[in-house]
């Protein structure tokens, strides 16, 4: 059964595997079960995935419910050509640690750019207002 | 070594029951519980009863020796036991074996060394018996869990249990003894443990070989204490972690017999049990397991495994095909599917049963509604995997979970949806969208050239413009309407029309009044004006002399004003039409020129009556009433009296002014009078005085002429009788006119003045 063609309706997509992006910057792999009028998704055997540089790792979640407002972008995953992936898996530790890693590194890289800035008698206004990043 | 030498069956019983004497109570109370479960345990009880005092009789050198035993065993792979086995083996019966591991069962009587005895035992009673070579095949990957366990407890100790790894051995019930040494660095054991302790091993696995049932009887979880679902139906589905094919099949017949609420124990945390695939080899096994959830480290990965899930996946297991995992499993959702294996050797014992009632034993901890609903989904993905080919719908007849959104609640979102999409003008509400679409439209009609199958196309809903004016509710005859109020229908409390006149009838309107009142007020300044003049003898009269000239200079400037009034802005000598005809308009303004006229000097007289005349069609349509204009007559005969030729002709000429003003003129009274004036008085200038200036040109003539074909031409009835008729007209005319004429002219002239 054809729902709605020429639309981007998602209950074609129900019972298939996605990766869905999130406002906060979370990564979202799981199997799409259930959906609504808003775009709130279910997702089940979710696994989220931390991407840093060329590695990638998975922490299993559960059962995700997303309220569709938060979602960026979502789209099916390919399960053949997900076999042959170019990113090295890694474990949690690892990616977590390489996650906290980087973003040490760019905290100091900003930390050196406000004071740069400082020093030249410039201000930066901070993004405090900004929901997202 | 000699200890396993001197083994025969009941030794091993025996070493353990020995060994394990302390922790009887131990287990029996802690670990499993009062048990709402059948006296299983006594009879258990009973039974190792019977079995220490025949172990007692065996050899006892061997248990001091049984601990020192493992270490090696575990680190090493069992190369040394198999040979001992044979012998031990060689004459053993099946099943004894599986009484024995009946007897077993219980893991009070489980020891290290037997561990490694049975383990050690197993091979070659694998070789010697009947077995299913599935059973061989599980036996290297089941082995590895006692090893496991071992190492995890070498490690650290998360249970709590002094030897619980003997528990685990025990528990091993249906993994023949083999060396695996693939599996030997596996720490994930402990989960499969606790989750055989949650579906449920089942206590007396009948079916195994003596040696192998001793092994695996000391492998049988404890029965379950309490079930979470009162009365639910026993359990008759193979545990996990159990044998595949014909051990399992002998596992249920003994379940059968022995139907009895399986022992379901708290999931111990952070522990994933390798999974079990049929065919797959360990190594293949550790590869699709997620590593990472090895790590105890890792709270949260703990209870994502969950009973539920577990049971799932087992009924996933069982209406898949041997094969490779479906890549859905491989996707990184690794720590779930740590079961796919596992239930591998399930398929084959139920292999007959698809589609048929799924296997209960590991749901009967679920709610009762999840269960149903599970049984369901089985029984859809049953009559489907009949029906479906390969690929995708395989794999989606292998998902437990689908098709958790109903169809009708598919159908739910698609209406809304399409509700949203209503639209009276789609081009004004998604103008990209439907050019787009147009555009693939033509490009595919292009590409296909025109062939039959056309795409599914979206019908959106047009729904009609529809004016919803709200009109309430009135009872006829009631003295207003109802004051009943809602979203779509405020109240409404007063009945406010509001009726807007159009601008510009409010603006002529406004204009007129403006106007007239304008000319009132004129008028009125001018009746000041005239009544001083008019009060100027009088008042000459009264005041004394040397003030006289003074009023005389008063007097001139009213004049002078007045006439200044109705005169135009630039000639002197010529009163301005608008001004005479704005005045002329109202009946105050012509009373008022009839009085202004005799203080008017000849000249401004002449000229104000020059207006008069021509403008006098204008005039006789505002005054319907001749008698307004009549008042006229008398001021304007005398000042026509005292004109002179010229001026007498110009106004004859002004009279007959424009086209069709003659006959308009004599339709008027004060018209026909003036007229009637006019040409007497030329007649009697002519009569008079013969060196009139009169006859100088043809002027007079031509005029007189125009006004006697006129009078003729004019029939009897537009002839508006004049106030008077001067009697010297015919006079005048016969001048003019022959005979004839002159007779009909006489007709008319007296007609009019006699009939009207």
């Amino acid at each position: 059964m054809n729902y709605m063609p020429g639309t981007a309706s998602l209950i074609e997509d129900i019972d298939k595997k996605h990766l869905v992006l999130l406002r906060d910057g979370r990564t979202l792999i799981g199997i799409l079960r259930s959906i609504d009028q808003f775009a709130n998704l279910v997702l089940h055997q979710t696994v989220e995935r931390i991407h840093v540089g060329k590695k990638f790792g998975d922490i299993p979640r559960g059962i995700f419910v997303v309220r569709g407002e938060n979602v960026v972008l979502l789209g099916e995953v390919d399960l053949d050509k997900e076999c042959d992936q170019i990113l090295q898996r890694v474990s949690i530790e690892e990616i977590l640690e390489e996650q906290r890693t980087e973003q040490q590194a760019k905290q100091e890289s900003e930390r050196l750019k406000l004071q740069a800035v400082k020093e030249r008698g410039l201000s930066i206004p901070k993004a405090d207002t900004l929901d997202d990043f | 070594m000699f200890r396993f030498q001197s083994f025969d069956e009941d030794c091993t019983l025996e070493e353990e029951g020995l060994v394990e004497e302390d922790e009887i109570d131990q287990f029996n109370d802690d670990t499993f519980g009062a048990g709402a479960i059948d006296d299983d345990w006594q009879e258990a009880h009973a039974r190792l009863a019977e079995l220490d005092e025949l172990v007692r009789d065996g050899p006892a050198e061997d248990t001091p020796s049984a601990p020192h035993e493992l270490p090696p065993v575990t680190s090493s792979t069992l190369s040394p036991p198999p040979p001992l086995y044979s012998e031990e083996r060689a004459g053993g019966d099946l099943a004894e074996s599986l009484s024995r591991l009946i007897l077993g069962s219980d893991p009070a009587i489980a020891g290290v060394g037997t561990a490694s005895l049975d383990r050690s035992r197993l091979p070659p009673v694998l070789s010697s018996h009947t077995h299913p070579p599935a059973l061989a095949g599980q036996s290297p990957l089941l082995l590895s869990y006692p090893q496991n366990q071992q190492l995890l407890h070498r490690g650290s100790a998360p249970l709590s249990q002094i030897n619980s790894h003997s528990i685990w051995e025990n528990s091993m019930v249906f993994s023949p003894v083999g060396v695996n040494s693939g599996l030997v660095n596996q720490t994930e054991d402990s989960p499969l443990l606790s989750i055989i302790k949650e579906v449920g091993l089942p206590k007396r696995p009948p079916a195994l070989g003596r040696e192998e049932g001793r092994d695996l009887s000391e492998r049988v979880p404890p029965p379950r204490s309490s079930s979470p679902v009162i009365g639910s139906p026993p359990v008759t589905a193979v545990p996990i972690g159990t044998p595949p094919k014909q051990p399992m099949s002998h596992i249920l017949i003994q379940q059968n017999n022995h139907p009895s609420a399986v022992h379901v124990r708290a999931s111990v945390p952070l522990r994933y049990p390798p999974p079990f695939p049929e065919r797959l080899s360990p190594n293949n096994l550790l590869s699709i397991t997620n590593p990472p959830l090895s790590h105890h480290s890792f709270p949260g990965v703990g209870p994502i495994l969950s009973q539920i899930q577990r049971a799932q996946l087992l009924n996933a297991q069982f209406q898949r095909c041997p094969g490779p995992p479906p890549p859905l499993l491989q996707g990184g959702v690794g720590g779930f599917r740590p079961f796919f294996g596992q239930s591998g050797p399930r398929m084959g014992l139920h292999g007959p049963h698809l589609g048929h009632v799924p296997i209960r034993h590991n749901t009967t901890h679920l709610h009762p509604q999840h269960r149903r609903m599970l049984n369901l989904r089985m029984q859809n993905r049953g009559t489907g995997d009949h029906l479906s080919g390969r690929g995708v719908l395989e794999r989606k007849n292998r998902d437990p979970y689908s098709n958790l959104m109903m169809q009708r609640e598919k159908e739910w979102v698609a209406r809304i949806q399409m509700m949203q999409l209503q639209s009276t003008d789609p081009y004004l509400d998604d103008y990209y969208y439907q050019n787009y679409y147009e555009k693939m439209e033509k490009r595919q009609e292009r590409d296909r050239d025109n062939k039959k199958e056309h795409s599914t196309k979206l019908i959106t809903p047009q729904v009609a413009k529809l004016e919803h004016t709200y009109r309430p509710v009135q009872f006829a005859g009631s003295l207003g309407k109802l004051t009943v109020s809602s979203v779509n229908n405020p109240r409404k409390m007063i009945d406010a029309v509001v009726t807007t006149r159009s601008d510009d009838e409010e603006k002529r309107e406004k204009q007129v009044w403006n106007k007239r009142r304008q000319i009132l007020y004129t008028v009125e300044k001018m009746y000041t004006l005239l009544l001083e003049v008019q009060d100027f003898e009088k008042k000459f009269l009264q005041t004394p002399e040397h003030q006289r000239d003074a009023l005389l200079e008063q007097h001139k400037s009213h004049t002078l004003q007045l006439y200044s009034s109705l005169k135009e802005k630039e000639w002197a000598d010529r009163v301005s039409d608008e001004q005479c005809l704005m005045i002329m308009s109202v009946r105050k303004g012509k009373r008022l020129i009839s009085r202004l006229l005799p203080f008017l000097p000849q000249q401004q007289a002449a000229a104000v009556i020059m207006a008069i005349a021509r403008n006098l069609p204008a005039l006789a349509k505002k005054d319907k009433q001749d008698q307004v204009l009549c008042w006229l007559v008398e001021p304007v005969t005398v000042v026509i009296q005292s004109m002179s030729s010229t001026s007498l002709t110009d106004l004859l000429q002004e009279l007959q002014g424009s086209e069709g003003q003659l006959p308009l003129v004599l339709q008027n009274k004060f018209g026909v009078t003036v007229l009637y004036v006019v040409l007497s008085e030329g007649e009697r200038m002519q009569s008079s005085d013969p060196n009139c200036q009169l006859m100088d040109d043809n002027r007079w003539t031509e005029l007189v002429f125009s006004v006697t074909r006129e009078l003729l031409k004019v029939p009897s009835s537009a002839l508006s009788s004049p106030l008077f008729t001067p009697p010297n007209l015919v006079s005048l005319f016969s001048r003019y006119v022959d005979r004839q004429r002159l007779e009909l002219l006489q007709e008319k002239l007296q007609i009019t003045a006699l009939s009207r």
